[in-house]
């Protein structure tokens, strides 16, 4: 820790410069972390757009929409913007904005990488956006059928727009690399003279720990997905079984980064959590340590269990075995933290306002994706639901409420301090229970559809699967529209909208609500002076 | 660069180090990963 009394530079006071310069060079924690909002809300869009179209086509048997080659490409477009375009980049926003705030630090430690980590996202955009649309245009080659996961042989045999892919995934790669050295050194060095690490609030340690996980398991998979190019420019057989490779060895490099991604996604939204449940609770948080050791744990285990992806690829006994009881290990660190966070709410004075509807949902229902995955991660059960539709219930469960609703909550719970309005509550909480219930209308039905034996990742089925495709059909439109009316509550209180207080919520803590809402351009310029415990 | 805080020099030096220090473990990570996977999947699959 650094006293960081900060000699200014001399333009005294002033605002932000103005123009578009203000963006473009800007090394404000604040302002990039909105620039990395709108971004993931850009990408949220278009990652829907994609989702959109695949539920129209999956809504009858038959192929009516888009032929199988553009399902696939579809499929595999929306999977990666969501993951790599939208969740990411919100973590990331929400990162830059409240890490320095509840640190009392003045800005991230490296604040011009900063800058470049966000503006490598709208170019790997382009290069991502690009590997979708160049196999239209005469020459382009074939349409990327891979799926999110780009197993070779297959990707070895997708035309250009794989290396458009390829590229894109690099510069994603460096671009959360380099944000996470940041918000490691950050956190390491900029705290307020006298904060110690056990007493950062949850989200800075939840961001801790995905920022390491990152570290560790991004380069993995950029060194596999460069074996990819190579193997498909540069005669190596790293994957290519008749050049004595092995085609498998790719599905562990991928999946040694995969899994841990999972928990990149979800770490930072459950972080979130720790902050709104105490405010609307009106309880202090319970078990703050544990919840610490929690997250570590889960990162740590959550690296050692990647082949539970491939259990039917043919592994040997004792490796599926190791992978499975692994596997389900991770249960408990995970059962930990929902556990400490219901204990917050018991017998807590609550009331639900937006962010806290969310987390009651999120609570209930990553609970419920948390042990759909534990019946995946038994062997003899996988062989059945491998490739499902019930393996894709399963994300969609972790992944909304684990990932998605934990930002969603998050920037409602923030809105106020970033915007100095507060959100119109009636609207968030008609967004709110549109886009819950219309969540599990789309989902839910694919547990059974996946049971009954539909495949995943496919453009048509047997008859006997249309009710209920119709249903997750009907409810994922819906879902789509509901974003709509989450855009206008942004754009609403933004605009405007009843003042918010420094301390927008009446019970919350932290250093973030000490400062104005909104906050000056530049906070903490002089540090916070910190009770000790 | 327009309100760029500026750090005491310091500081400054002990967050490139740091920087520094933990891009060490993403060159390790991404140079170590072919040997290493090599060796552990011929060791998962008996082959
Ligand atoms: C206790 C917790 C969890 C367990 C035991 C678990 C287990 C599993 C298993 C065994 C599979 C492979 C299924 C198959 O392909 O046959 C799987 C797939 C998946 N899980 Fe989980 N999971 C858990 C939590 C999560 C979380 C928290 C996330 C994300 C936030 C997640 C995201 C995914 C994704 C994206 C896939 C599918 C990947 C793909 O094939 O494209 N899981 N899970
Ligand atoms: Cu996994």
């Amino acid at each position: 820790m650094t006293t960081a009394t900060v000699a200014h530079d001399d333009h005294a006071h002033h605002g932000p410069p103005s123009g578009i310069k203000r963006w473009l060079f800007s090394t404000n924690h604040k302002d990039i972390g909105t620039m990395y909002l709108v971004f993931a809300l850009i990408m949220l869009f278009l990652g829907g757009a994609s989702a959109m179209v695949i539920r129209a086509e999956l809504f009858m048997p038959g192929l009516q929409l888009v032929q199988p080659d553009l399902y696939n490409n579809l499929l595999t477009n929306h999977a990666l913007i969501m993951i790599f375009g939208a969740v990411m980049p919100a973590a990331a926003g929400l990162a830059n904005w409240m890490i320095p705030l509840m640190i009392g630090a003045p800005d991230m430690a490296l604040p011009r990488m900063n800058n470049l980590s966000f503006w490598i996202l709208p170019a790997a955009a382009l290069m991502l956006i690009l590997s979708f649309i160049v196999p239209f245009f005469p020459g382009g080659g074939s349409q990327i059928n891979t799926g999110w996961t780009l197993y070779p042989p297959l990707s070895l045999q997708v035309g250009m727009s794989m290396d458009f892919l390829i590229f894109a995934l690099h510069l994603l790669g460096i671009s959360s690399v380099l944000a996470s050295i940041n918000i490691i050194v950050t956190i390491f060095n900029m705290r307020a003279p006298g904060l110690r690490m056990m007493q950062l609030p949850i989200f800075v340690w939840a961001w801790l720990v995905t920022a390491f996980l990152l570290v560790l398991v991004v380069p993995v998979l950029a060194a596999g997905i460069t074996m990819l190019l190579f193997d498909r420019h540069f005669g190596t057989s790293f994957f290519i079984a008749a050049g004595g490779g092995d085609p498998v060895l790719f599905q562990h490099i991928f999946w040694f980064f995969g899994h841990p991604e999972v928990y990149i996604l979800i770490l930072p939204s459950l972080g979130v959590l720790a902050s709104i449940l105490p405010t609307f609770s009106r309880k202090p948080l319970f078990g703050h340590h544990s919840l610490i050791g929690a997250m570590i744990a889960i990162a740590a285990l959550g690296m050692i269990v990647w082949a539970h992806h491939q259990y039917t690829v043919g592994m040997s006994l004792a490796a599926v075995q190791y992978f499975m009881l692994m596997t389900i290990l991770i249960s408990i660190p995970v059962g930990l933290i929902i556990f400490n966070y219901m204990m917050t709410m018991w017998r807590g004075a609550m009331t639900f306002e937006t962010p806290m509807l969310f987390t009651v949902a999120i609570i209930l229902m990553f609970s419920f994706g948390g042990l759909t995955g534990v019946m995946l991660a038994v062997v003899p059960a996988d062989m059945q639901y491998h490739d499902s539709m019930f393996v894709v219930a399963h994300f969609h469960y972790v992944l909304l409420p684990g990932a998605v609703w934990g930002l969603f909550a998050g920037v409602f719970y923030w809105l106020p301090k970033w915007t100095g309005h507060m959100y119109d509550e009636r609207l968030a909480k008609t967004f709110f229970w549109v886009h819950v219930v219309s969540f599990n209308i789309t989902f839910f039905p694919q547990h059974f559809l996946g049971l009954a034996g539909m495949p995943r990742r496919i453009a048509d089925y047997n008859i006997m699967f249309t009710e209920f495709n119709m249903i997750s059909s009907v409810g994922a439109f819906f879902f789509g529209l509901s974003h709509l009316l989450f855009l206008y509550i942004i754009i609403k209180t933004v605009r405007g909208g009843e003042k918010a207080k420094a301390r927008a919520w009446e019970h919350a803590e932290g250093l973030e609500w000490e400062v104005d809402s909104p906050p000056a351009h530049h906070t903490w310029t002089t540090p916070p002076k910190i009770k000790t415990a | 660069m327009a309100g760029r805080p500026n750090y005491p020099a310091e500081l400054r030096r002990k967050n490139v180090r740091l920087a520094l220090g933990v891009a060490l473990i993403v060159v390790f990570m991404a140079i170590t990963a072919i040997p290493f996977w090599k060796g552990l999947v011929a060791l998962a699959t008996g082959g």
